[in-house]
């Protein structure tokens, strides 16, 4: 065991979320506003008790966006002592790390996602949607002139990794069928989600080949979106709610590989496995335990190499096991007979938001709060793992 | 066939104008520019080290240099690029792989696979180094090997 001294000793207070579109015409910041406003309502807390703010992005001084700077003068936010902008998994670890010291009692976390110009033909014939990207940092030259750079930070080599995985493992396309048809059957039921039609796994095979193998059914939905958390102590939570979700343990992960993504590991050794590793080093709450599963949909070998690394199956077997452990009448993944998955859609249903909108889905469940999605059983455990095979994977095992 | 010779700096810098050339990959960028492919190798233990840093992430040596290889290798992975990042641009589908190089175990370089229908492209494929032309500059490619063993 590796140590754990933050071992329910934080908890997620405040959850808020804007609506889903495919065009909302609205900005990052106008987004994040909303999703902020709406958790430090929920939170029940007034505004100037926020002391720590983790915005969206890489950069700190990135203009366009929802950055703490922004975010902080926008809101009114008088003073804080912990300020950072992260992404993917990393945000939520970052904000809880930051409460965990003693740098910040309360802390907003505001993640906002929209629709890229170079992800749709719609999307690039809007010109704030080109804007965004010219005057975006993300750091480099990425896809400039010189292809031997086209797999810094790019989404491509999932891809490659798709069929390499089926050619190591002699599998098929099983088990990211799975993932998709899953994803979309709990979209169907949530109002909030920009995809509202089931698929089968017939329309799956059939969908269109965007970076071949890898499909578009495969890919996480663009959107324009946020959510926001608010964190605080376990000890103040208890103040506010009679049952808080705690923070139970976490983990990052990283690797050798570096930011050149064809220098990948072998696909057991990728970020996914550090982090998951690191995770059950620290978790006294095990596989088992857990009712509520969500492995990161950015691309569905994210979902099928999160759901290895977990342990639910070993490396190249997900899919029989997908297979195994599928409810035909409801056309999703019930494993193990207890734990339900991406309850909510996911990215590839409810729409992109890097992984966000799973913390706001897991807590609401853990509250009660779903109305006619709530699970029967309210669930009491809850493991969320985003991010990529190589940059801000987390892992979070959360519970009541 | 173009060889810009060896150039100084100021020049190299705006052969490649959407390239961050910078003090540890300005060499690598030299040598594209003379049609040779240089990856950073470590004078004190031998590893060749990719992308272009500027200590061996084996032994630390600070003494690394930048050196041609074979060209030759075999295809780790690969995705046809059915549709491009901006995409009002119209286009063929682009094999792009990640190419396992003949010097070391591990050491890849992406690159387009050109000379050969994306169907035919295989895991381990032997291929090796071409040069194709695109504006004024020639960048890296990679062809199978005829004959070459799977």
């Amino acid at each position: 065991m590796a140590r754990n001294p933050l071992k329910d000793q934080l908890a997620v207070v405040g959850i808020g979320s804007t609506p889903y579109g495919r065009d909302l015409q609205r900005s990052h910041l106008s987004l994040g506003l909303e999703a902020a406003i709406a958790a430090i309502r929920d939170a029940g807390i007034d505004k100037n008790e926020i002391d720590g703010i983790c915005g969206s992005g890489m950069t700190p001084l990135a203009q366009g966006g929802s950055g703490f700077l922004s975010l902080q003068g926008a809101l009114g936010i008088d003073e804080i002592t912990w300020g950072k902008n992260s992404w993917l998994g990393s945000c939520f670890v970052y904000a809880a790390e930051a409460v965990f010291s003693g740098l910040s009692d309360m802390c907003l976390v505001v993640q906002t996602y929209v629709r890229d110009p170079g992800m749709s033909r719609s999307a690039y014939a809007d010109p704030f949607r080109r804007n965004l990207t010219k005057f975006g940092d993300i750091g480099g030259d990425i896809g400039g002139s010189d292809f031997a750079k086209r797999w810094v930070h790019s989404g491509e080599p999932y891809a490659g990794w798709m069929r390499r995985y089926m050619h190591d493992y002699g599998v098929n396309k099983d088990a990211f069928a799975y993932l998709a048809v899953n994803s979309r059957s709990h979209a169907a039921h949530n109002p909030a989600a920009v995809m509202q039609q089931p698929i089968t796994l017939d329309d799956y095979h059939a969908s269109r080949q965007i970076w071949e193998p890898m499909q578009m059914l495969d890919m996480d939905v663009p959107v324009d979106c946020a959510e926001a958390f608010v964190i605080t102590t376990a000890e103040r939570a208890r103040d506010m709610t009679d049952k808080p979700v705690l923070i139970h343990a976490m983990s990052l992960g990283g690797t050798r590989v570096g930011e050149f993504y064809e220098n990948s590991l072998p696909w057991d050794q990728n970020a996914f496995w550090v982090t998951l590793k690191g995770l059950w080093a620290r978790s006294e709450l095990k596989l088992e335990d857990i009712d509520l599963f969500f492995p990161y949909d950015g691309y569905t070998i994210d979902g099928v190499g999160v759901t290895e690394a977990a342990g639910y199956c070993k490396p190249g077997e997900c899919g029989d096991f997908f297979k195994d452990n599928w409810d035909e009448a409801r056309q999703v993944l019930r494993l193990n007979g207890k734990t339900e998955v991406m309850t909510h859609g996911g990215g590839l249903g409810m729409g992109r938001a890097g992984g966000a909108n799973y913390f706001s889905e897991a807590v609401r469940q853990m509250r009660g709060q779903e109305g006619a999605r709530q699970i029967a059983e309210v669930p009491e455990a809850a493991l969320i793992a985003i991010g990529s095979f190589f940059h801000d994977p987390c892992a979070v095992v959360l519970r009541t | 066939m173009r060889n810009y010779g060896p150039l100084d700096d100021f020049t190299l810098i705006e052969l490649y104008p959407d390239v961050q050339v910078n003090r540890d990959n300005v060499e690598y960028y030299r040598g594209l520019a003379e049609r040779k492919l240089l990856i950073n190798h470590c004078a004190d233990c031998g590893t060749w080290i990719y992308p272009h840093r500027p200590i061996c992430p084996e032994c630390w040596s600070w003494n690394v240099k930048a050196e041609e290889v074979s060209g030759l290798g075999s295809v780790f992975m690969w995705t046809t690029l059915m549709q491009q990042r901006s995409p009002s641009a119209p286009h063929e589908p682009v094999p792009v792989a990640a190419v396992d190089f003949a010097e070391q175990k591990g050491l890849r370089y992406l690159s387009r696979i050109v000379n050969c229908r994306p169907e035919d492209i295989t895991h381990d494929m032997p291929v090796r180094l071409t040069w194709i032309e695109i504006g004024n500059l020639e960048w890296p490619a990679f062809e199978p090997i005829p004959g070459g063993a799977n």
